[in-house]
């Protein structure tokens, strides 16, 4: 320390101490920003109460009186309960459409770079004008020009008797669970992990011998094994089913509404055209002499893509596509237009209906920042697990 | 993980200033010293004198109540209304500037002081007098919840919909109704947020039934596309469900200004009443006193001749500003919604007490 203090030998005053000033400068940030939070907050607290509107959220445990279409919440069920139906809603967009996006994004990434002149220019016209168009117009044109133009719920098709298909809903074959399902969910759980060690366990064995590893097969062996077993001993919970139309209602199968299918359509063709763009620039971006080295060893044009290219394009292509997982988890909002029940539109409901709307706006909010922080979480543990592999 | 902590602390911020006096809002009644108080007497009156036009919030969807054609012009009984407000504030019908608004955007709208009033086949309910700071006035529409269904569909009775599907508006209290009334009927409600997506999905079949009030059903039956077959292949059922009184609505806080809407409502009824219409309104020269304190004519008294003035803050002429440039109710009611325009309702409950509706202004003196 000494060698900093240089000529005078004094200390610097405080108030020209880098350190000091450092800390000082975010401990002002961090007052402002909280500071503005705690003015607007109790700034909108008192022009509330200088209205006679309700602040507090006691209306939470209120019935709503409403009604959501598909779902088990009744009318007599309090507010929460409205909120979480609409999240389930938003969840099931969610969970199915982002790995649709990826897989359907990588699909015409690669394609817009195939050497076949006819898939790459395909490819390019879909990125070209999907990612132009506004979500919002793609989700009233699916629901407008392919799901409503489907039979009318009094008339359903139904292909092979396998499928009951009308403009109100979709129904193809599926499982129905009994009590015992969730148990064997955990069964499956478990399957995986252990699927998972036993999969380690055959690498670690490989490297040390030098045999073949089989890994893929021990670990779907194990995997099948536990199920199987546990499948029996809860007495067999899940069956395979099929939809059956009775007048107007739809027993068994697995389905959803239209508007369900139109907005997850609509969102997967859209978000699939940004996702394509980042994994074409990904492929891009790895070194050409990667390419080279894979042909010098003669990999075939799948392997080289399999083995070497994707494996590195995915490090480069994750943290942009994590912001396209958030972008299609807050365009599922857009359903609105459309009446598809998910948390925005239900929320809209309940302030229609006389709830308090700064309140519910709020939790609004925090439900979304709920999804994309669960999102970025896992992504970014998965982006800090490729980026080990590399500092290895 | 920071970044998460962080938002987190910012929304919990948020929320506990909002739940901060949730405790007071209850016990501490307004206007004492530790809440702010309520906006003084007359202040919109005069905010909307300055301005020199109301700013009116309406439908623009329902054909016959409020309804934009294809350049833009609002038309129909609730626009009415409000050129009535217009004409009794500024002697000048024109003066309104209109802001269509969803079903769900409206009382938020009305709130924050977006509008001076909201007209916009509105129903009366406890819980929006109270939970949205909203002052109803008097009734302009008595009206009645019904369903709609396709003529062929043999559809007679709701009783006939188990499991069948029915569009409704969302933020509606049509949405409550119908849930009350199909109770534990199994049906799947298809809520949308505005008319023009709600009509595609119906005139797919995606929905079997339509509900709504059922002067709106009117009206929007009467614009059903010729190409689907016209109002004819569409059948109101007779069932009436619920009581829906439509009104002007303005928020809490301001009682002169909702004295002032209130009795602009009122005057086209007593108009009615006294056999008062567009037409002869400005010639009256009659020497009945109740009619002439009405229409601020010189009254003689024992004290000499004055002109009547209850101290609303209007024009003391206001009636015969609202009566000659936009009707009486009948005027207004036969223009929109009568038996000689394409919805052709009946007067039903919104005919005159004196006849046995329910139109009933209290005396003006």
């Amino acid at each position: 320390m000494t060698g900093t203090e240089i000529s005078t030998g004094t200390r610097s005053p405080l108030w020209r101490n880098v350190r000091v000033i450092r800390v000082a400068l975010q401990v002002m940030a961090v007052v402002v920003v909280f500071g503005a939070i705690w003015i607007l907050g109790t700034n909108l607290r008192d022009e509330l109460i200088a209205k006679n509107l309700p602040t507090g959220f006691d209306f939470l445990n209120q019935p709503t009186g409403v009604t959501i279409a598909d779902s088990s919440f009744k009318p007599s069920s309090p507010v929460w309960a409205a909120l979480i139906a609409g999240m389930k809603n938003t969840f099931a967009l969610t969970i199915v459409g982002i790995p649709l996006v990826t897989i359907l994004g990588t699909l015409i990434g690669v394609a817009r770079l195939s050497t076949n002149w006819l898939v790459a220019k395909a490819a390019a016209v879909y990125v070209e004008t999907i990612r132009n168009i506004p979500p919002l117009l793609i989700i009233l044109f699916v629901f407008n020009v392919v799901i409503l133009p489907l039979p009318a719920p009094n008339d359903p098709a139904t292909p092979l008797d396998w499928f009951v298909i009308s403009n109100l809903k979709i129904v193809g074959p599926g499982f129905t669970s009994s009590p015992g399902a969730g148990i064997l969910l955990i069964i499956v759980i478990l399957a995986l992990v252990a699927a998972v060690i036993v999969g380690r366990w055959r690498t670690r064995y490989s490297d040390q011998t030098g045999e073949h590893h089989h890994r893929m097969l021990w670990g779907l062996g194990v995997f099948a094994a536990i199920v199987l077993v546990g499948y029996v001993v809860t007495g067999r919970p899940v069956a395979f089913s099929l939809p059956v139309l009775e007048g107007r209602v739809i027993t068994g199968g697995f389905g959803g509404l239209g508007s369900y299918f139109a907005v997850l359509a609509a969102l997967v063709i859209y978000t699939a055209s940004h996702v394509a763009e980042i994994i074409r620039g990904s492929i891009l971006a790895v070194p050409r002499g990667q390419t080279e080295a894979a042909n010098a060893i003669a990999l075939t044009g799948f392997q080289r893509l399999r083995f070497v290219i994707l494996p590195q394009a995915f490090r480069f292509a994750l943290p942009p596509m994590i912001n396209q997982y958030l972008n299609f988890t807050k365009n599922t909002s857009l359903a609105i237009a459309i009446g598809f029940a998910e948390i925005t539109l239900v929320t809209f409901q309940l302030i229609g209906n006389g709830f308090p709307a700064p309140q519910l706006i709020l939790l609004l909010m925090g439900a979304y920042l709920l999804f994309t922080l669960t999102i970025s979480l896992i992504a970014n543990v998965i982006n800090r697990r490729l980026q080990l592999v590399t500092n290895r | 993980m920071k970044r998460i902590a962080i938002l987190a602390v910012a929304f919990a911020l948020v929320l506990a200033a909002c739940n901060g006096n949730s405790d007071a809002t209850t016990t501490v009644p307004s206007g004492t010293d530790d809440t702010p108080p309520p906006a003084a007497m007359g202040d919109l009156l005069q905010t909307v004198i300055d301005r020199g036009s109301v700013i009116c919030g309406v439908n623009e969807a329902v054909p016959g109540f409020g309804y934009t054609d294809a350049d833009g012009n609002f038309s129909g009984f609730d626009i009415d209304y409000c050129r009535a407000v217009a004409a009794a504030v500024f002697g000048d019908a024109e003066a309104v500037t209109y802001r269509a608004l969803t079903a769900q955007q409206r009382f938020t709208a009305l709130q924050s002081g977006e509008i001076d009033v909201l007209i916009r086949n509105t129903t009366f309910t406890a819980s929006r007098d109270g939970r949205e700071g909203a002052t109803f006035l008097t009734t302009t529409f008595y009206d009645g919840q019904g369903m709609m269904v396709r003529s062929d569909s043999g559809i007679t009775s709701i009783d006939d919909m188990a499991n069948l599907s029915v569009c409704v508006l969302s933020g509606t209290t049509t949405e409550l109704n119908l849930a009350a009334r199909f109770g534990d009927t199994p049906f799947t409600p298809l809520t949308f947020d505005n008319n023009d997506q709600l009509q595609a999905a119906f005139v797919a079949g995606q929905c079997d039934g339509w509900t709504s009030d059922k002067s709106q059903l009117a009206g929007v039956r009467t614009n059903f596309p010729e190409s689907e077959g016209g109002p004819e292949a569409l059948t109101i059922l007779d069932e009436t469900f619920s009581k829906e009184p439509l009104g002007p609505v303005v928020a809490d806080g301001d009682s002169q200004w909702a004295q002032v809407v209130n009795w602009v409502v009122l005057a086209t009824i007593q108009g009615e009443e006294w056999g008062l219409t567009s037409a002869n309104v400005k010639d009256y020269d009659g020497d009945n006193n109740e009619i002439r304190r009405f229409l601020g004519l010189e009254v003689t008294t024992d004290e000499g001749t004055a002109v009547f003035d209850p101290g609303l803050g209007l024009p003391t002429d206001f009636a015969v500003q609202v009566i000659s440039q936009v009707g009486n109710y009948g005027e207004i009611f036969d223009r929109n919604v009568g038996p000689s325009t394409p919805l052709g309702l009946q007067r039903g409950f919104n005919a005159q007490w004196t006849d046995g509706g329910l139109l009933y202004a209290p005396p003006y003196r």
